[in-house]
């Protein structure tokens, strides 16, 4: 292309009002299926209802969730839509009431179960992103805008809380659900580790496979303190066989060598006898069937939660758990023997962003957790007192707003981490663009990070090579570059699965009954 | 900016010519030479606060005292750690276990946390200021004071003291309005409403029809104009006594339901769909339209 036609196209792409595109494709994302998800997640409200003698169960079922566009109720109880000005100016939030389908249904244990009341209610408010799919102002041409009082060139991408208005910084995390092999040092030895971030629904669990001194390997998850020999886990999750422990490792000699030599230190044989031994450690000084039954639930539960599939039983996916422990391992005895580098933590492929929508999901489900507990409470008391169940009067809406509400407004959100929303530099123009399109590395700013601070290669046409400021903060706070284009996760991982597994691979729980075109038949 | 600066009243006058100096808006202005001694009083940046030992430091600590809890919001909770393992976690679990039932003392006050709830429930399902949940749950206290709770329902006692409060602050709520909400029985709330009437003599009057109106109209997606106009009507009505011996909400219906017909005759509502809104019925509606249908607009 000549120069006149790559100015063309640069200026057709840069003209287009994409400065904020990464928080209002991330945030409709979230409105459009992200809710939803989390609903779905959710599923029922369990209660203890039920628990005395002679008396049905009772649960809720919750459904679909619904939203409508921002609108303020007056003290004398109108409704009006509500637009970003009148919020600012009025120092009110900038919000939308959120709906959901809920029913309560009771019996199940002798009596068949029946639907008490069901119903749409109001379940709270969401704050609505300025300029995103639930924006009052979707689709208004520069006049109709100007009519609201609102700037044409706004770029919008923030919430208004209380009147403030709040961007959600952009957080830059290690990619979880991969592996990465690092060296450490433990008492003074180099050894060799495998780190996997494993993550499913919110849920984070950091699952280790250490080689020690002995060249022993020890995996180490949530729930289990210390750690655990790698065979012996191997062995509980049903890969029993040396042979097949070795085959899945790696058919290397020389890692067959070391593998062998942990064989050798085994302490159990078979699974019976794996699963024995790890009741031990997770249940110590318990009777021998709560120590089974616990130890089956820590590995269906804690470890490797992102093997797990929709509708797929825990077991089926044991295998599975198995094999990636294998993947941990030939990591480490890789590195052991030179075969490859440690993993670069600072590399763009072993980052993911966390965008304005992936934010208000985390935020959601324990918003959504905290209204499911009230409703359980409130159920109980009114059930105690011999009330009708109803879902109007057990759903209290304060209680969703009040947890969405308040890390936007204070920035301390779930988890612990704050300073996750800041006050839109409004100092001038380029200031909120560049407020809008910043980057925040999870990283302490009081502790040196070198590499993390240094401009890395990978960040080539992704982050801004310049922009970053001076001090405390410097190469921990970036910027996106110009044309970054930021990708997402696919809608449908199901049907990515069901590709795949047409396209050959193995193993994947739930998609069996899928056509496979090899290539030799 | 600082908040002691002086009243124009007490100022020393204009530093040129000394002349009378008057606020302007956001000027300060001499009214003598139109000298602008000051000008844009507005803080553009934010709050500055320093959140550097908010950690550390137990001076900034929970939220502001509220009438709406029954330990005035000023209660402690034993927190949660994941250093904590074995016998330690476990003392702390018990610890806490005790110290959540310590803040309960007497059968009183538990009646009080559940009347409490229900009534910060019922003001955000009603969309009520905060002022009034505080009235509410003060207006609960006193029925308690008073023993008038004995024989009659929490529930009906919540829902009585949103009501009462709601009208007493002059942004009523119907009855059916705050019962629909509630979890009292019509008959809980009527008794608990008329104990506290009685016995504590609430300071309500008849309610103004015209509380009802911006509700009733944003039910019933009446424009502004149609709004107004009622609003005129509902006035009209009160003064000439026409409201007297009537629902007050059927007024605010049968208002709107003429406005509408003098505004804009096609598009208004019907006698049925008002007098679904305000709950009442549609006879109601009828013979107050017809004794306040020949009330001309001023203008």
């Amino acid at each position: 292309m000549n120069r006149q036609d790559l100015r063309t196209v640069s200026r057709e792409y840069f003209s287009d009002d994409r400065l904020a595109e990464h928080h209002f494709r991330s945030f409709n994302n979230f409105l459009g299926r992200g809710m939803q998800d989390v609903v779905d997640e959710k599923e029922r409200i369990e209660t203890d209802i039920g628990d005395k003698e002679g008396q049905e169960p009772v649960y809720v079922e919750l459904g679909d969730v619904r939203m409508v566009t921002p609108r303020v109720r007056e003290a004398d109880g109108s409704e009006e839509l509500l637009y970003p000005q009148e919020a600012r100016l009025r120092n009110i939030t900038y919000s939308a009431p959120v709906f959901m389908e809920m029913s309560i249904v009771r019996g199940g244990e002798d009596e068949p179960e029946t639907v008490v009341d069901s119903t749409e209610t109001k379940v709270g408010r969401m704050p609505v992103m300025v300029g995103s799919d639930k924006c009052n102002m979707a689709g208004f041409s520069d006049e109709e805008l100007i009519d609201i009082g609102e700037d044409p060139v706004d770029p919008g991408g923030y919430f208004i809380v209380n009147g403030s208005e709040r961007v959600l910084m952009t957080s830059e995390d290690l990619a979880p659900n991969k592996i990465l092999a690092e060296y450490d040092t433990k008492y003074g030895d180099e050894i060799q580790v495998a780190k996997t971030f494993s993550q499913r629904r919110g849920y984070r669990a950091l699952v280790l496979c250490e080689r020690n001194r002995e060249g022993l390997l020890e995996v180490s998850f949530p729930s289990v303190s210390g750690s655990i020999d790698f065979v012996t886990l191997v062995r509980a999750l049903g890969l029993e066989s040396d042979e097949e422990i070795v085959h899945r490792v790696s058919d290397d000699p020389e890692i067959v060598k070391y593998m062998l030599e942990n064989l050798e230190e085994a302490e159990v044989q078979t699974e019976e006898e794996a699963i024995e031994e790890l009741g031990k450690r997770v249940a110590s000084g318990q009777g021998k069937n709560y120590q089974l039954k616990r130890a089956n639930y820590v590995i269906d539960r804690y470890l490797l939660p992102h093997l797990h599939e929709e509708g797929v039983e825990d077991e089926d996916v044991r295998i599975n758990k198995a094999y990636y422990l294998c993947r941990m391992a030939e990591a480490c005895f890789e590195l052991a023997l030179d075969r490859r580098e440690s993993d670069d933590k600072d590399h763009y492929a072993n980052k993911r962003l966390k965008v304005s929508g992936d934010l208000m999901k985390d935020l959601f489900r324990t918003a959504l957790n905290k209204l499911a507990r009230d409703v359980k409470y409130q159920l109980e008391r009114a059930n105690m007192r011999n009330r009708d169940l109803t879902v109007n009067t057990v759903v209290r809406s304060d209680v969703l707003t009040e947890r969405l509400e308040h890390p936007i407004a204070t920035g301390n959100w779930v988890g612990g981490r704050s300073g996750v929303s800041q006050l839109v530099d409004r100092t001038d123009y380029m200031g909120v663009l560049s407020h809008l399109r910043r980057l925040r590395s999870p990283l302490s700013r009081s502790q040196p990070h070198f590499e993390a601070r240094d401009l890395h290669a990978t960040q080539w046409g992704r982050i801004c090579p310049s922009e970053t400021p001076e001090g405390p903060n410097c190469g921990l706070v970036k910027n996106f570059a110009q044309a970054m284009e930021l990708s997402q996760n696919v809608e449908d991982e199901q049907g990515l699965k069901r590709e795949l597994a047409s396209m050959g691979v193995e193993g994947i729980p739930g998609i069996e009954g899928v056509d496979r075109q090899t290539a030799d038949d | 900016m600082s908040g002691t600066r002086s009243t124009p009243s007490r100022s020393p006058g204009c530093p040129e010519c000394d002349g009378q100096v008057r606020t302007d808006g956001t000027e300060r202005v001499c009214g003598d030479c139109g000298l602008v001694i000051e000008a844009d009083r507005i803080d553009h940046g934010p709050e500055w606060r320093s959140f550097a030992d908010d950690d550390a430091s137990p001076e900034r600590t929970g939220a502001p005292r509220t009438r709406a809890r029954h330990d005035r919001g000023l209660s402690t909770e034993i927190g949660r750690s994941t250093r904590l393992t074995g016998r330690k976690k476990r003392r702390l679990a018990r610890m806490r276990t005790h110290h959540k039932r310590s803040k309960i003392g007497s059968k009183r006050e538990r009646n009080r946390v559940y009347s409490y709830t229900e009534i910060r429930r019922l003001i955000g399902e009603l969309g009520l200021p905060e002022s009034v949940r505080d009235q509410a749950c003060a207006l609960f206290d006193s029925a308690q004071d008073a023993n008038l709770l004995r024989g009659r329902s929490l529930e009906g006692f919540s829902a009585a003291a949103v009501y009462a409060a709601a009208r007493a602050a002059n942004v009523a709520r119907t009855r059916t309005e705050v019962r629909e909400a509630a979890k009292a029985t019509a008959g809980e709330q009527d008794a608990a409403f008329d104990a506290m009437n009685r016995e504590l003599g609430l300071p309500v009057g008849p309610t103004d029809p015209a509380e009802y109106l911006p509700r009733f109209a944003s039910d019933l997606d009446c424009s502004s104009a149609v709004e107004r106009r009622a609003r005129e009507l509902a006035r009209r009505a009160v003064e000439e006594g026409i409201a007297g011996g009537r629902d007050p909400s059927g007024v605010a219906a049968a208002c709107l339901y003429t406005a509408g017909r003098q505004v804009d005759a096609s598009g208004a509502v019907t006698q049925r769909e008002a007098a679904d809104v305000a709950d009442v019925t549609p006879v109601t509606v009828r013979s107050t339209y017809v004794d306040i249908r020949g009330y001309r607009s001023r203008d």
